[in-house]
């Protein structure tokens, strides 16, 4: 079984990017034998009001009950936007959302601002992962409109100190993976699984013996990046660095766990 | 407080509103685990189909050469183009003396690892009768093209008789190129946002002045913004293209090919093994794109002066 962790429907305004619907998003997962996909609504980093795209999202996937039974519903909240503590309730208990995805840069607040330390609370409390992703995009050949500015893994550490019992989900690390002692064990003792999409994970095997095998999982980040590298790394590591229950873990099984299916 | 939620808790609290739907968030995992042979654990047997020789890779002190053999059995790629090149401005000064130390580390990485590797001569043009001597020097120990960095743009005058020698060459040319936004502040324009590298306009100017050469353009995939480079570069059948680098974006191989064309593509990693054959084969290219952009491309370079690949 495979489970991808990071996968986006929706427009991505500066480029032309394919595979931006269920539908299509189904037939990629269903030509890689992908069985199950978290996927959220790229839209809602750009719209100001996000849970039209949460509706669009959940709407897109009660139309076809191959949906229904393939995709996993992220919402984007964005917590200083007026109504978001209705959107979360909405997202979670009428739309069946099993976790939020957080776009502090996009939406220009800060991990540690009151709004957002709620907002992770409330979804902690009601049982939903938090997911970050590191960067949408690759920043240097980015559009004229976009952000400028990157994350790195580090930039997540503040708001898991402030809530460290919520169950987190960090996609697409570009940069900043190999964090120090401190922060290390931090993240090692708190509830985190990090995707394979990242750029800075050209070593899953060493990253496997710094963080534990179980902190991984399949990850494509699309539509943005290609659909087969995130799965390259785990595919390709020798029988030495990963077993064969090793292997399942990080394609399906710390996913099902986290995921709780 | 830790909410560690029971499942059978959890699905209670969030059932829907309209009865008898769920989601796969909501549901007992349904599928049979039981699979015959699947995409996933067949794709390194869809990797290791192809043939491939890296066209743009480097060797260096900080990165091992054995690592670099490591990703390449992993990925099964037969050859890889190597340089050392020094990047003006980061690091010191690229002097005849530091040049010269840069090719003997690839001499010294091919001879470790015989078969493996494709050495790429590095210079500064600066130095012209220095680097003429050094590329002459490295051609003689089996050499196979120019790799150059940021200290000359690729249409400088400087440049000249270094293009004129690898066209007796019959080799390519390999050119470190950057183009992105943000030059001189402003927020759209385009262009050289590093020190002195050349931008497409700059290859396209060498390339029509000097249409028997072989220029490589180098990693669509290095953070440049691809989709300007391929549309610029489209009508300049001399300059060829490497996809290396770390941005895998989806749709990059598929805007290459259709801009420029399936034989003016080579596969490359720059370090990036894991991206540089991940959007190759993710793409929506035939068999036989894939065979030529994986090998065939650059193989046929390296065969105008007898160093192609058997």
């Amino acid at each position: 079984m495979l489970i991808d962790i990071n996968a986006n429907v929706g427009h991505w305004p500066f480029q032309q990017t394919n595979c931006n619907t269920c539908k299509e998003l189904l037939e990629r997962m269903d030509s890689y034998k992908v069985d199950f996909s978290c996927v959220s609504n790229m839209n809602g980093i750009f719209y100001k009001n996000t849970q039209s795209s949460n509706e669009e999202l959940y709407n897109e996937i009660m139309s076809d009950s191959r949906f229904r039974k393939r995709m996993i519903p992220f919402a984007i909240i964005n917590p200083i936007y007026a109504g978001w503590k209705n959107d979360l309730d909405v997202c979670a208990s009428r739309m069946g959302m099993k976790g939020i995805r957080l776009y502090p840069l996009y939406h220009d607040y800060e991990l540690t601002d009151p709004s957002c330390i709620e907002l992770v609370k409330s979804a902690r409390d009601r049982g939903l992962i938090v997911a970050f992703t590191i960067r949408m995009v690759d920043s240097r050949p980015r559009a004229w409109m976009d952000l400028s500015k990157e994350w790195s893994l580090k930039d997540v550490i503040p708001i898991i100190k402030e809530v460290p019992d919520a169950k987190y989900m960090i996609l697409n690390i570009s940069s900043g993976v190999y964090l120090g002692e401190e922060d290390t064990k931090l993240i090692t003792g708190s509830n985190v699984l990090f995707d394979t999409s990242g750029k800075n994970l050209y070593d899953l095997d060493g990253l496997m013996t710094k963080y534990g095998k179980e902190m991984f999982a399949f990850g494509s980040h699309s539509p943005i990046l290609d659909y087969v590298t995130g799965m390259l790394r785990i595919e390709s590591l020798r029988d030495n660095e990963a077993d064969s229950a090793t292997r399942e873990l990080l394609r399906s099984g710390n996913a099902k766990k986290f995921l709780g299916m | 407080m830790s909410q560690i939620i029971n499942r059978r808790k959890f699905f209670k609290e969030t059932s829907f509103s309209a009865a008898g739907i769920m989601l796969a968030s909501q549901m007992k995992v349904l599928l049979p685990e039981e699979k015959t042979k699947t995409a996933y654990s067949s794709i390194m047997n869809e990797v290791l189909r192809y043939r491939k020789i890296d066209a743009h890779e480097h060797v260096s002190l900080d990165f091992p050469v054995e690592t670099i053999i490591d990703f390449a059995d992993r990925l099964g790629i037969e050859k890889l183009a190597v340089s050392r090149p020094i990047a003006a401005g980061v690091e010191k000064e690229s002097k005849p003396e530091d040049f010269r130390k840069c090719n003997d580390l690839v001499l010294k990485a091919i001879k470790q690892y015989p078969g493996r590797f494709l050495g790429m001569v590095y210079i500064n043009p600066i130095y012209g009768k220095e680097s003429l001597e050094e590329i002459n020097r490295c051609i003689d120990q089996g050499m196979v093209g120019l790799k150059v960095y940021n200290q000359v743009k690729i249409n400088d005058p400087l440049f000249y008789p270094i293009i004129e020698k690898f066209i007796d060459l019959k080799m390519i040319i390999l050119m470190h190129a950057h183009c992105g936004i943000g030059v001189g502040g402003k927020r759209t324009k385009y262009g050289n946002v590093q020190p002195n590298a050349s931008v497409p306009e700059d290859f396209i100017d060498a390339a029509t002045r000097y249409p028997e050469a072989m220029f490589q353009y180098a990693h669509t995939g290095g953070g440049g913004d691809w989709e300007y480079e391929c549309k610029a570069l489209k009508d300049f059948p001399n300059i060829y293209v490497d996809t290396s680098g770390s941005n895998n974006e989806a749709n990059m191989i598929d805007f290459a090919l259709k801009y420029l064309g399936e034989d003016r593509l080579f596969f490359g990693t720059d370090g990036s093994f894991y991206q540089g054959v991940g959007t190759i084969l993710a793409s929506k290219m035939t068999d036989v794109q894939k065979k030529k952009i994986f090998f065939e491309n650059f193989n046929n370079i390296l065969k105008k002066a007898g160093n192609n690949v058997d």
